[in-house]
């Protein structure tokens, strides 16, 4: 039965309903069962966002496979002027000769999943592919190869399903589009193209 | 191409807060990149003196990528659509990215940098709309 319980007020329209969600996750999961039949993958995603989806994908897979997460500092007001990424939470087990697929839940920039898949490299992995939920190629400025594109998204905000708003919003099972207009400064709205 | 001698090399003086914070970004990352290291030439006199002229505030040399950032309203930016149209035409195996006010605030948004966006989007510095528009 349809969830017909009101949006929260920062959230203006839901972009793609659980079930629209769920159905392209299963797709994914099982393009990769099917292309990694005689591998085992090694899922590897970066908390926190992506445990939602890395959830669901897991249990999309049909074959044998192992998972792990890495953390890393951001960019943000309590980061600016340490220097560069750290790691705060080195994966569990060792990488090298195994068949890893990196799971993220959005990619824009490609600046963060420039720098992680620089670091899994270097580990020497037998393989390296990128599974990513939503594209935001409009904003690319690092080309990385995507070997797995859940959907090329619009230039909005999106909160739910484990995208957060100021750590709001990740347990909602639904994409949704916030108000920016609501959360940011009245002056930002003033730019929207 | 015209080169600007070394300028990686001297810290370079932005023009802008928001060519500082994405410098300050692309640094926390370990993305190596050149401050307005080349210059285009766009237009000639008829005694092939250059009359006109493009500089790129970014190169990301690791990606070969120029990086161009304008803060300004969408209604004001034709005169740079301009220059990167005919950039585009002379130098078509030249990969340029502009990076609009909306691209900038996503950003900055992206990062939780709700607070220097009022710096970096609102309260340009004097002389900001002149160089923009050069």
């Amino acid at each position: 039965m349809p969830d017909t319980s009101p949006l929260p007020d920062l959230i203006s329209h839901v972009l793609y309903s659980e079930e629209t969600l769920q159905r392209r996750v299963a797709e994914l999961g099982a393009a990769i069962s099917a292309d990694y039949a005689t591998k085992k993958p090694h899922l590897i995603g970066v908390l926190r966002s992506v445990i939602v989806f890395m959830a669901d994908l897991m249990r999309s897979i049909t074959i044998p496979m192992t998972v792990d997460f890495i953390a890393i500092s951001s960019y943000g007001p309590s980061t600016k002027g340490q220097g560069g990424v750290r790691l705060t939470k080195d994966l569990d087990q060792p990488i090298a000769g195994r068949h890893v697929i990196f799971v993220e839940d959005v990619i824009d920039t490609g600046l963060t999943l420039s720098y992680l898949l620089h670091i899994l490299k270097a580990r020497q992995p037998a393989s390296l592919q990128v599974c990513v939920l939503f594209n935001r190629p409009q904003r690319r400025l690092i080309d990385i190869p995507l070997a797995y594109s859940g959907f090329d998204v619009p230039d909005h905000y999106l909160v739910g399903y484990g995208l957060d708003y100021q750590q709001r919003y990740r347990h909602l099972p639904y994409v949704g589009v916030l108000k920016e207009d609501k959360v940011l400064p009245h002056r930002w709205s003033r730019g929207r193209v | 191409m015209m080169t600007t001698e070394g300028s990686e090399r001297q810290p370079p003086r932005f023009s802008h807060p928001a060519e500082a914070e994405f410098a300050r970004i692309l640094d926390f990352y370990g993305i190596p990149w050149e401050y307005e290291p080349h210059t285009f030439p766009l237009a000639w006199d008829e005694q092939g003196r250059v009359t006109e002229a493009f500089s790129p505030d970014f190169y990301l040399p690791q990606q070969g990528l120029y990086v161009e950032l304008t803060t300004m309203q969408p209604h004001l930016v034709t005169k740079k659509n301009r220059k990167l149209r005919r950039f585009r035409e002379l130098y078509p195996d030249v990969p340029i990215k502009l990076l609009k006010r909306r691209d900038i605030r996503g950003l900055l948004l992206k990062y939780g940098l709700e607070e220097e966006s009022h710096v970096v989007l609102d309260n340009p510095p004097s002389g900001e709309q002149v160089k923009q528009d050069a």
